[in-house]
């Protein structure tokens, strides 16, 4: 799977933050979005997801103009443009891990798999938690898990849910310096494992993945050497 | 390609806007059309001119204002003074757990228990009798219902003073602010100032502008109270709230204009003086001068003996309700019961066995109980999930409007309501009128958790491609499950103490527990009335005990919190 996004126009209906942006990302290559707080990263990925209007909706307050967005999004030449998210097949992950404190573990991995036999979704379950290095945490409650757990948790369920890309806004940036190159490399790996595009928001620029493409909002793109 | 933007992780538009239109039509709009034809009542010049002819006005006009500004400024204070308490100490959180016990209390139930403490044949005067008094009978003093309204502004401060913690404790417990008070509080510790100083300086300034509506909404139900003044309050004259509650259910036509402006009278009283209050709080806050919300500090210090005297404030709280709900259960058994014995020299069950011959008033204010609270936790849920955010802040302080107009007025609006709709005297008639008065507190209560839930839960349950309705049910109701639990419990609460609407929709057909309870307590069966009373009290406990249960964070089997691996 391949994904093309062209932005014609990110913006307020008075101030465009983006115009005119084209971005291919290869099966399996992170891309790297960067650029100064408020350029309109995080509304990117939403603009993708198509999750702009929850998040509009999330921050509005008198007087504050809501975000749109005109473009489209392509996965493998498909435009999902119109699509709902729970259709598109684009995974998060956000700073916070985000696991569901009322589910355990092997809950929160299941909620990713909703369709299929019993069987196999356990057998999916017992078999990210392994990846995950998490053998017999699945009865757990989550939030005994350290920090580094969590966040793998978090990748497993949105792989578990087979996502055709993986949009990854800052995911590393609550870690500490050790577990976050760790799980840098965790996640990398998986993507490129599994071929999966993935577009990753950060300020650092530690965390662009070797061979990635950079881009920062405003500029062209960078191959990385 | 424009579509990006618009699409949203939700229900199809056809689907909102249908789920809008039912919403704005069963209660936001006769919210607003309630709030203008009672306007309309009140606004008939027979009514002023019979109104200030009235030789009992001046007299109940002065009560009322009385007893609500006292009542007020007392709850007022005794909650600022157990906040400054509970916060440098550190107990608020544990000092709150009993709270819902006191806030499912309805107020009539309150008023009746204490009268039965207070009164010069109540169980405090049998406690010290003959002993430290020398009373073989009860002496001739007026500690109940008293010309002075000193019992009814002791019993509205009482019901109040857990509320205002309660909603104080709400906004200390946010998340958003907890974390930057409590470091703000702390960096002024660090300059070398006291404890007092710096929550008099940092907390309270940021905190009391936001108690200004709840204590706005407490000063207008204490000037307009009618319940509880009824059981507590001075008689002769009474207030004047329950002056024009007599007025408009008189037959004369004249009367009951009468009635209905002395309601408005008290609702301009209200909004006068809640008025005066939010203008000078805007004012400190517009000229930026340092703000100066007076907040009894005296004891607060982190001395162990200051710190007992906020436990022991809190106690003699919690106190004085558990001893007037012992004081119903004890009266709703009692045979003979001569001053100044401690407990009855007779028991008997005859006050159970009448209530049990009436049960349908028992059924009738369960189900009205539940259904009220049902169908108002599904309307406010339904109204949180539905409304676009730029809109939803603007449009819900319309459906707070009851909580500021007297109950009096309020349900002659109501009445012309339902009358229009036909359907005054019916059981959808009462259930939309209980619905109506339970929405604002079911909002209240839902909206510190509600509107606020983390929208990337959802963002993230749609990227995981479950659908709105897999995400509401999997997720995020039952991570809001006990804060949905507190507010249906205290829908229930709201809806089993409604005295005037249950009377005056219901046009006298349906009784409830606190219809009974308060006409009994004007009479001389004490037994009876405990029964009913205690019974308006424990329902609503029984539900918020069964909130408390189905709210509870689950367990899980497998390794404590403590055992965590890095």
């Amino acid at each position: 799977m391949s994904l093309d996004v062209h932005i014609q126009r990110l913006g307020t209906p008075g101030r465009a933050f983006i115009a005119n942006m084209h971005l291919h990302v290869a099966p399996g290559q992170i891309l790297t979005l960067m650029g100064p707080s408020g350029s309109g990263k995080s509304s990117v990925l939403a603009g993708i997801a198509g999750t702009l209007a929850q998040l509009n909706d999330a921050e509005a307050q008198p007087g504050r103009a809501p975000l749109s967005m005109q473009g489209s999004v392509h996965l493998n030449g498909q435009d999902i443009s119109t699509w709902p998210t729970e259709r598109r097949r684009i995974g998060l992950l956000f700073q916070e891990p985000l696991l569901f404190a009322h589910m355990s573990v092997a809950e929160n991995l299941r909620f990713a798999t909703p369709a299929g036999a019993e069987a196999e979704r356990q057998a999916n379950v017992t078999q990210a938690l392994a990846a995950a290095g998490l053998e017999g945490f699945g009865p757990r409650d989550p939030a005994t898990l350290s920090g580094g757990q969590k966040a793998r948790v978090a990748l497993m369920r949105a792989l578990l849910a087979k996502p055709h890309a993986l949009l990854l806004d800052e995911p590393f940036s609550k870690l500490d310096a050790a577990l976050r190159k760790q799980f840098r490399d965790f996640v990398f790996s998986h993507l490129h494992q599994q071929g999966i595009p993935a577009i990753l928001v950060t300020h650092d620029v530690l965390d662009v993945a070797d061979g990635g493409l950079v881009h920062s909002l405003g500029t062209e793109f960078q191959p990385l050497k | 390609m424009a579509g990006l933007a618009r699409m949203r992780l939700g229900f199809s538009p056809l689907v909102q806007a249908a789920a809008l239109a039912v919403l704005m039509l069963s209660a936001w709009l006769p919210t607003a059309w309630t709030a203008l034809l009672a306007l309309g009542q009140a606004s008939q010049p027979a009514g002023w001119l019979a109104l200030f002819a009235a030789p009992q006005f001046p007299g109940a006009l002065s009560l009322s204002i009385w007893t609500g500004l006292a009542s007020t400024a007392l709850a007022w204070r005794v909650s600022a003074w157990l906040m400054a308490q509970g916060f440098v100490h550190r107990r608020l959180s544990r000092w709150l757990q009993g709270m819902p016990v006191m806030l499912a209390t309805p107020h009539a139930a309150l008023a009746i228990g204490l009268v039965f403490l207070l009164a010069p044949s109540g169980w405090l005067l049998r406690l010290i009798s003959p002993g430290l008094t020398g009373f073989e009978l009860p002496p001739p003093w007026r500690t109940t219902q008293d010309p002075w309204g000193l019992g009814l502004i002791l019993a509205l401060a009482a019901k109040e003073i857990p509320f205002l913690l309660w909603v104080a404790a709400s906004e200390l417990q946010r998340e958003d602010l907890r974390r930057r008070w409590q470091a703000e509080y702390a960096v002024t510790l660090t300059f070398g100032h006291s404890p007092r100083v710096a929550f008099k300086q940092v907390i309270w300034p940021q905190l009391a502008p936001r108690l200004v509506w709840p204590a706005w909404a407490v000063l207008a139900y204490s000037l307009t109270v009618v319940d509880m003044a009824l059981v507590i309050g001075p008689a002769t004259p009474p207030t004047l709230a329950v002056l024009a509650w007599q007025w408009v259910q008189d037959a004369d036509a004249l009367t009951q204009q009468q009635g209905a402006a002395a309601a408005g009278l008290l609702a301009l009283a209200s909004c006068l003086f809640g008025g005066l209050v939010w203008t000078f709080s805007r004012w400190r806050a517009a000229s930026q001068r340092p703000v100066s919300y007076r907040v009894p500090l005296l004891g607060v210090h982190r001395l162990p003996l200051s710190s007992l005297a906020g436990a022991s404030g809190i106690w003699l709280l919690r106190s004085v309700y558990a001893l007037a709900l012992l004081a119903l259960a004890v009266g709703s058994f009692a045979g003979f019961w001569p001053f100044p014995a401690v407990l009855p020299t007779q028991w008997t069950t005859g006050a159970w066995q009448s209530v049990w011959q009436s049960r349908e008033t028992l059924t009738i204010t369960l189900a009205l109980g539940m259904a009220t609270s049902g169908l108002a936790l599904l309307w406010s849920v339904a109204w949180f999930e539905l409304l676009p955010r730029a809109w939803e802040p603007r449009l819900r302080p319309l459906l707070y409007l009851n909580l500021l107009m007297p109950g009096v007025l309020w349900v002659l609006g109501m009445h012309a309501l339902s009358l229009s709709a036909s359907l005054d005297g019916h059981w959808l008639g009462l259930l939309w009128a209980h619905l109506l008065m339970a929405l604002p507190y079911v909002m209240l209560a839902l909206s510190p958790s509600y509107p606020v839930f983390d929208a990337r839960y959802a963002q993230l349950s749609a990227s995981l491609g479950r659908s709105r309705w897999a995400f509401l049910w999997a997720v995020k109701w039952p991570l809001l499950k006990r804060a949905l639990a507190s507010a249906f419990a205290i829908g229930f609460a709201v809806s089993v103490a409604q005295y005037l609407p249950t009377l005056y929709i219901g046009a006298g057909r349906f009784s409830t527990v606190t219809t009974e309870a308060v006409a009994l307590a004007a009479g001389a069966q004490r037994s009876l009335t405990s029964a009913y009373a205690w019974l308006q009290w424990c329902l609503p406990l029984g539900v918020f005990g069964l909130a408390a249960w189905l709210g509870r964070p689950r367990t899980f089997s497998t390794p404590l919190k403590a055992e965590k691996i890095s």
